[in-house]
């Protein structure tokens, strides 16, 4: 396969390797390594990300047996969590099932419900600690307590960018910080240029967003002017030294940059987008970042992971009923639209969406402080919980794995983080054993020594 | 095929997701190692230089040194191993090894075609001709003992013993070098290079006009003089000590370090005042161990080990000292062995541990010590009582909880030994993170009990029945448990006389009647039911004492005096219930926990507000104007260890104990000994710095190398093992080994060495003749081209307007303030938990691990750093400020302008082409603005010049 040699500026560092452009200065570098281990059924990954941890059993994880038993203690041993649990909490909310498939989901997702059919539900997810930090860390990074690479930073590494205008791998956040913050985008030991760019999505003016994208003191037409002064001494000084790659990758790098003050804000600006569309995805931040999130999968972006909000929004110790309503009412109009959108535009099919907490929740009710009165919210789970996917390769209208009988612990095909890592990389086109980076004399993988496709929930 | 591919695949190699080799069209591969392989198709095959490379990337995998993993009992690092079983010396034909790499059938394939691994005809063809040779092995360079090499005598020119050995080197393979550079252009390399900062105008006007031989080493030795010195290469150290000034993986925000800059300032002061290199690194290992006092600076020195990334894992905190010490001071990685024996490198999990011991040992102290005697102000007085106060509040409170939930845990026996019997397992503490209540189980508090039961012996009183009943089969227990009590019962004798004994000066039965009569009441069936029997009586034994406490303490106020043999202190008095107390009160006993390990159970709210509490005294560190600075030290434990070696890395999978001591490899010439306890880094540093080691010279001449001429001698800067890059000069590098060892460890004199070479004035000069022979410039035919690196880019522009405080050391800064802090960018603050946007955008380094080399990336975002940023535009501003007063024609300001920042006049193109910019920013007024002022044309073009290509690559 041959690569564009612009493909191959790109994956040298999300623009040119200093390295490599001395190489690419002359004709024929077309020729080299394919980027990927087999073709890709997806080429960018929107992540959604649920942080706080959305509860199973109230969401896609109906169990009977849970329902029947409300008010009792479940019959077998407590599961360690963060916190005490006590008796059976019953969902408070109605199931029905859907589409062709008849995947089950609450009422608290009516819209998001009519999209089943390309939904694959991963009922039986675990990770190995009740606390938000280590497990975000190791759904974002693969490892829960050293600093690794994010899932983005890997795949903008591996496939390079798509659009050199903006940056590969983006995160949005309305209004703060999740928790562990930068951490959860973090490159570790790739270049700093893979690192996720933070975008807080409650500010309203697209130029805003990302750093120095305007000029606050030229008009176009002054910069213009200072910018091709600039551009001509550049290009004397490249004169007087010819084949200097890292000298003319910087002069193409000032052209990029000059167009991607125009095209960066744009993308980020949703107010350019129908009026049908901006209905279609709803009001409120979460909504809103989704329509963004599409804006930036359709202009390049390889990965955009959008979060509810700062800290944990998904955390419903105290209030599962109130709580668990008020937050999937939040972005389940925008989800829906999301996946419906990219389906009209023909992106579904190259374009994979995880929509995940960090962990799932008690079935059981979280007691109170010491132990005195039940709260009617859920404790953090990481025994067992759902998660699905859409797009890029994933077989819609799949269930696959179980809980037991009351959704507390994985019973059936338990899907690890790894596993979870080497699915969605396969889908990119990649062998999770083999894309790996030489960092301080090891061949470091994302998925570390473990993984296994989950192969029921491809195409 | 072209050397344009060629160049780029050995950059794949760096980058590639999945090692561009398995990927690669089959001609290019070819072809790539046609080219690539110049060496071995000399006549002489090198075990170490030529065989080695090949063995670790694509066999030692699984024939090599990590014993769980090696495959066939078969290893091909070691003579012993591989002959005469697979290899045959002279005779590869006969030799399984070479059989197999050319087998047809997959099966018989090595390396398995599975593996995606395969070697190239001409890496066969290298394995081939060194079995053909006798397939000789050599000890791996890096851990032989470092030679005192003989000077080449080359036909060319050369002025230095530096320049004999590179160009005799280059002589051989027939490449000439570039041209070198003016000495404008020199004293700017040299000016950048030792300082981070340009030179001014006089500066260079001085150099070119001095005629004596000594011109340029007059140059070197002032700015090797100047404190802008340190501040530069203290900079590049403290990549390699990964320095930040917070803690890292903070859940919620970041927590500060209060007293890492003492650190910082620490390395500073020693490259200003060439600290001799074996001191240098002794003290950043064990300063605390040499005997300084307290008040030394210097033990700001162990901020090396301390300002690390704050994981909350104590096993995690010690592996990334194993890794900063080993590959920052040693280039090994030894950091891999960690859960297996190192898969290339002959370093064992035992090696690993015993660093682990080593350090491990040691922790930061309660109080940090203060450095120097502070000057006694206000703000000193005021800090000192404050800290007191909070002190404690916090002090007392920790007390009073933990006291509590010691009382509670007195409660709970009956709670934990029913998770013993239930055969709970030891529980990995490493990684616990949980809030608790008063009703859980702690598990640390399990992991006590368990461990003191396991040391008790049969013949306790108390614990004796549970030992003996602990080991019934669960089948037969209830009956062979009432025979078991029965005969304890009989043992003791008549029971009444036991149930008497409530005076002072009783003697207690051979087994303590009470837990015969629980165990006798109850009828165990199971090892639950004794946990139960066990639990309620030391409940009521605990009940009775606080009852019995409260009571005699009453007496003290109450009317008449009741004597201590009073019938009413019968409890307290008896010494069958003392007994029974001392499995709950006596120092080591499980539930007598304290400090730190004890806080750390409390139930959440408590440790929530405690740790509030903490909080404000590190705040109070942090923020007083009077808090003095303090040395980030370790304090070696009295109580440390024994340490194991942790199987799989698991913290509760024991392997052998393990001593703490230097890695056998490197060890072999030194003195082995273990590390005496109490000094056991002092051992470590003493080890390190021994002549007799032969990595740490070896790795700080190649990092001196690396920081002048872009890449290292090594080009793997920390991994000098058999996965490393070979030297491209071995003789070279030993040869500053040498030279630094007989120059007294003195770095400035190594500078010296360098800067003084001809090599240092080579031009960064592209020549694609020379290229093609030397695609990555291992003969150092030119020199790179390297951009400024963000500290010295922030800091030049800076300079250049005049605006730069040069002020020295104390609390970071915080580099993003509005108005600017102009100060160095060393000095600014770094987050470890959120990396700056200048930093991440312009390559800096990456805090959370040990820095060898930062990347390169050329990306969009500079640009509009350079195009947007307040930051140029103000430097603009402060720059034409100076240029307008500086000159007063146009031609002039820009003169001077080029004078300022790129030391040269500018030529009449060049004027031209400035004027008229700036004279039509004059002349056309912005949209919807008047005329301009008259500053702001030359703000713009000073803009222009910040930006240039010419401003962030020095030539």
């Amino acid at each position: 396969m041959h690569i564009p040699r612009r493909e191959l500026l790109r994956r040298s560092g999300m623009g040119f390797g200093t390295l490599a452009l001395a190489s690419l200065l002359s004709r024929d570098a077309d020729a080299v390594a394919t980027p990927s281990h087999f073709p890709a059924r997806a080429k960018r990954v929107i992540h959604v990300m649920l942080n706080g941890g959305m509860s199973q059993v109230d969401t896609f994880d109906p169990k009977p047996e849970l329902q029947a038993r409300g008010g009792q203690m479940l019959p077998f041993e407590n599961l360690q969590t963060e916190r005490k649990t006590g008796v059976a909490l019953p969902s408070p909310f109605r199931f029905a099932r859907h589409g062709d498939s008849g995947i089950p989901v609450s009422e608290i997702f009516p819209n998001l419900a009519r999209c089943v059919d390309d939904m694959a539900v991963i009922r039986s997810m675990h990770v190995e600690l009740p606390n938000h930090e280590m497990s975000l860390m190791l759904l974002n990074t693969g490892d829960m307590r050293q600093v690794r690479p994010s899932f983005g930073s890997w795949l903008t590494w591996g496939m390079g960018q798509e659009n050199d205008n903006l940056p590969g791998f983006i995160s949005l956040v309305p209004g703060g910080m999740p928790v562990g913050g930068a951490g959860n985008w973090r490159s570790a030991f790739l270049p700093g240029a893979f690192q996720g760019t933070h975008v807080d999505t409650s500010k309203a003016d697209p130029s805003a967003l990302i750093d120095h994208i305007r000029n606050s003191r030229l008009t176009p037409q002054r910069q213009r002017e200072q910018f091709d002064l600039l551009q001509h001494l550049n290009a004397r000084h490249l004169a007087d030294r010819p084949g200097e790659a890292a000298i003319e990758a910087r002069i193409r790098s000032f052209e990029l940059a000059y167009r991607m003050q125009l095209e960066a804000t744009d993308a980020f600006d949703i107010r350019q987008e129908p009026e049908h569309i901006i209905r279609m995805y709803g009001e409120g931040p979460q909504n809103r970042q989704l329509l963004m999130a599409r804006r930036l999968v359709e202009r390049g972006v390889r990965f955009v992971q959008t979060w509810h909000g700062n800290m944990q929004p998904w955390d419903s110790h105290s209030n599962i009923k109130d709580e668990h309503r008020r937050v999937a009412g939040e972005c389940d109009q925008g989800l829906a639209a999301l996946l419906s959108d990219l389906k009209s535009r023909g992106m579904l099919d190259s374009t994979l969406v995880l929509c995940s907490g960090e962990f799932g929740r008690t079935p059981s009710v979280e007691m109170g402080q010491n132990g005195a009165g039940a709260s009617q919210g859920r404790d953090h789970s990481h025994w067992g919980f759902s998660l699905w996917l859409a797009g890029g390769g994933v077989k819609g209208g799949t269930i696959h794995g179980a809980t037991d009988d009351f959704g507390f612990k994985v019973a059936e095909n338990p899907v690890s983080v790894h596993d979870l890592h080497a699915t969605m990389l396969h889908l990119l086109g990649f062998d999770h054993t083999r894309l790996t980076y030489r960092y301080a004399g090891r061949d470091y993988r994302l998925t570390d020594v473990e993984g296994e496709v989950v192969r029921p929930i491809l195409a | 095929m072209t050397p344009i591919l060629r160049r780029l695949l050995t950059v794949w190699q760096g980058s590639s997701p999945a090692g561009a080799a398995g990927r690669m069209p089959w001609w290019i591969l070819c072809a790539t190692l046609a080219l690539s392989s110049g060496r071995s198709l000399a006549a002489d095959i090198r075990y170490d230089r030529d065989v080695r490379p090949i063995l670790a990337e694509h066999c030692l995998g699984c024939h090599g040194p990590d014993a769980p993993a090696r495959q066939a009992d078969l290893r091909l690092d070691t003579e012993d191993g591989a002959k005469p079983r697979v290899i045959v010396p002279h005779r590869p034909d006969e030799s399984e090894f070479i059989r197999r790499l050319l087998a047809s059938d997959p099966a018989e394939r090595m390396p398995p075609p599975d593996t995606g691994r395969e070697l190239t005809a001409t890496e066969i063809d290298t394995l081939r001709r060194w079995v053909e040779a006798g397939a000789p092995y050599e000890k791996h360079w890096a851990f032989s003992p470092i030679k005192r090499p003989v000077v080449p005598s080359p036909v060319g020119p050369a002025s230095t013993d530096i320049d004999r050995f590179l160009v005799a080197a280059r002589e051989a393979r027939g490449v000439g070098t570039v041209a070198t550079i003016s000495r404008r252009e020199l004293i700017r390399r040299a000016t950048y290079d030792l300082t981070g900062l340009p030179p001014n105008w006089e500066e260079v006007a001085a150099f070119e006009a001095d005629s004596s031989p000594q011109a340029f080493a007059t140059v070197v030795d002032r700015l090797l003089a100047s404190p802008r010195y340190g501040e530069r290469w203290g900079r590049h150290w403290l990549d390699i000590a990964r320095y930040a000034d917070t803690h890292g993986g903070s859940a919620i925000g970041f927590t500060k370090f209060p007293f890492s800059y003492t650190y910082r300032d620490y390395v500073v002061q020693s490259f200003n005042g060439d600290v001799p290199w074996n001191r240098f690194v002794a003290e950043q290992v064990a300063a605390d161990q040499m005997g300084l006092a307290e008040t030394d600076p210097a033990l700001a020195a162990l901020g090396f080990l301390t300002i690390g990334m704050q994981f909350r894992n104590r096993n995690d905190l010690v592996d990334d000292q194993i890794d900063v010490v080993s590959r920052g001071l040693m280039g090994l990685t030894i950091a891999c062995a960690r859960c297996h024996d190192h898969k290339y490198d002959p370093i064992s999990t035992a090696d690993y541990y015993s660093l682990h011991a080593t350090l491990a040992a040691s922790r930061p102290p309660e109080t940090l010590p203060v450095i120097g005697t502070p000057a006694e102000t206000p703000a000193l007085a005021e800090y000192r009582h404050e800290l007191q106060r909070r002190r404690t509040v916090r002090d007392d409170m920790a007390t009073d909880q933990v006291a509590v939930m010691q009382g509670r845990l007195r409660m709970q026996v009956g709670l934990y030994l029913r998770e013993l019997a239930k055969g709970t397992p030891e529980q990995d503490l490493s990684s616990a993170f949980l809030s608790f209540r008063t009703d859980e189980v702690r598990p640390h508090i399990l992991n006590r009990w368990r461990d003191y039961l396991a040391a008790i012996t049969d013949n306790d009183p108390v614990f004796g029945p549970w030992i003996r009943l602990r080991q019934l089969p669960a089948d037969q227990f209830a009956t062979r448990s009432s025979e078991i009590v029965a005969v304890l019962l009989a043992d003791n004798g008549d029971p009444a006389a036991a149930s008497a004994k409530n005076g002072l000066a009783e003697e207690t039965p051979k087994w303590n009647p009470l837990v015969l009569a629980a165990l006798a009441d109850r009828k165990p069936e199971s090892l639950a039911d004794v946990a139960d029997a066990y639990g309620f009586l030391f409940a009521e034994v605990h009940r009775q004492w606080l009852k019995g406490l409260a009571e005699a303490s009453e007496e003290a106020v109450g009317d008449g005096i009741i004597t201590d043999e009073d019938p009413r202190h019968a409890t307290i008095n008896s010494p069958i219930h003392r007994q029974l107390r001392h499995h709950l009160f006596a120092d080591g006993t499980p539930t007598m926990i304290g400090g730190q390990a004890a806080q750390s159970l409390l139930n959440r709210t408590v440790q929530d507000t405690l740790a509030g509490k903490g909080g404000a005294i590190h705040d109070l560190h942090l923020g007083s104007p009077g808090s003095p600075p303090r040395s980030m030290v370790l304090t070696e434990q009295d109580d440390a260890g024994p340490f194991h070696i942790l199987r799989r890395g698991n913290a509760i999978n024991r392997g052998e104990v393990v001593e703490a001591r230097f890695p056998t490899i490197l060890a072999a010439a030194a003195d082995n000994k273990p590390f005496p306890a109490g000094r056991r880094r002092l051992g470590l540093a003493a080890a390190l710095v021994s002549p007799d080691n032969p990595l740490l010279r070896r790795v700080i001449v190649n990092w001196a190398w690396q920081r002048h001429f872009g890449a290292g001698l090594v080009r793997t800067p920390d991994d000098f093992g058999t996965r490393g890059q070979p030297p491209t000069h071995p003789e070279l590098l030993d040869h500053l080994a040498s030279g630094f060892l007989d120059d007294g460890w003195s770095l400035k004199s190594l500078h010296r060495r360098i800067m003084l070479s001809d090599a240092y004035r080579l031009g960064a000069t592209e020549v694609a003749a020379s290229r093609q022979v030397d695609p990555d410039d291992e003969l150092l035919w030119r020199m790179p081209r390297r951009r400024l690196d963000v500290e010295s880019m922030r800091d030049a522009m800076l300079a250049v307007s005049g605006e730069l405080d040069t002020t020295m050391g104390g609390a970071p800064v915080d580099l993003a303030a509005a108005p600017i802090i102009p100060r160095r960018s060393i000095y600014g603050f770094v987050n470890r938990d959120i990396v700056s946007s200048l930093s991440g955008t312009f390559d800096g380094a990456n805090p959370t691990a040990c820095t060898v080399r930062r990347p390169e990336t050329t990306i969009p975002q500079q640009a509009l750093f350079a195009l947007n940023s307040d930051f140029i535009q103000d430097r603009a501003v402060a720059l034409s400020k100076l240029a307008m007063q500086a000159a007063d024609t146009d031609e002039a300001r820009v003169a001077w302008l080029f004078g300022r920042l790129f030391s040269r006049q500018p030529s009449a193109e060049e004027t031209a082409s400035a004027l008229v910019y700036t004279r039509q920013q004059a002349a056309t007024p912005d949209a919807g603005d008047g005329p301009l002022p008259p500053e702001l044309p030359w703000q713009r073009l000073a803009h222009v010049l910040l930006a240039a290509n010419e401003f962030l690559f020095p030539d």
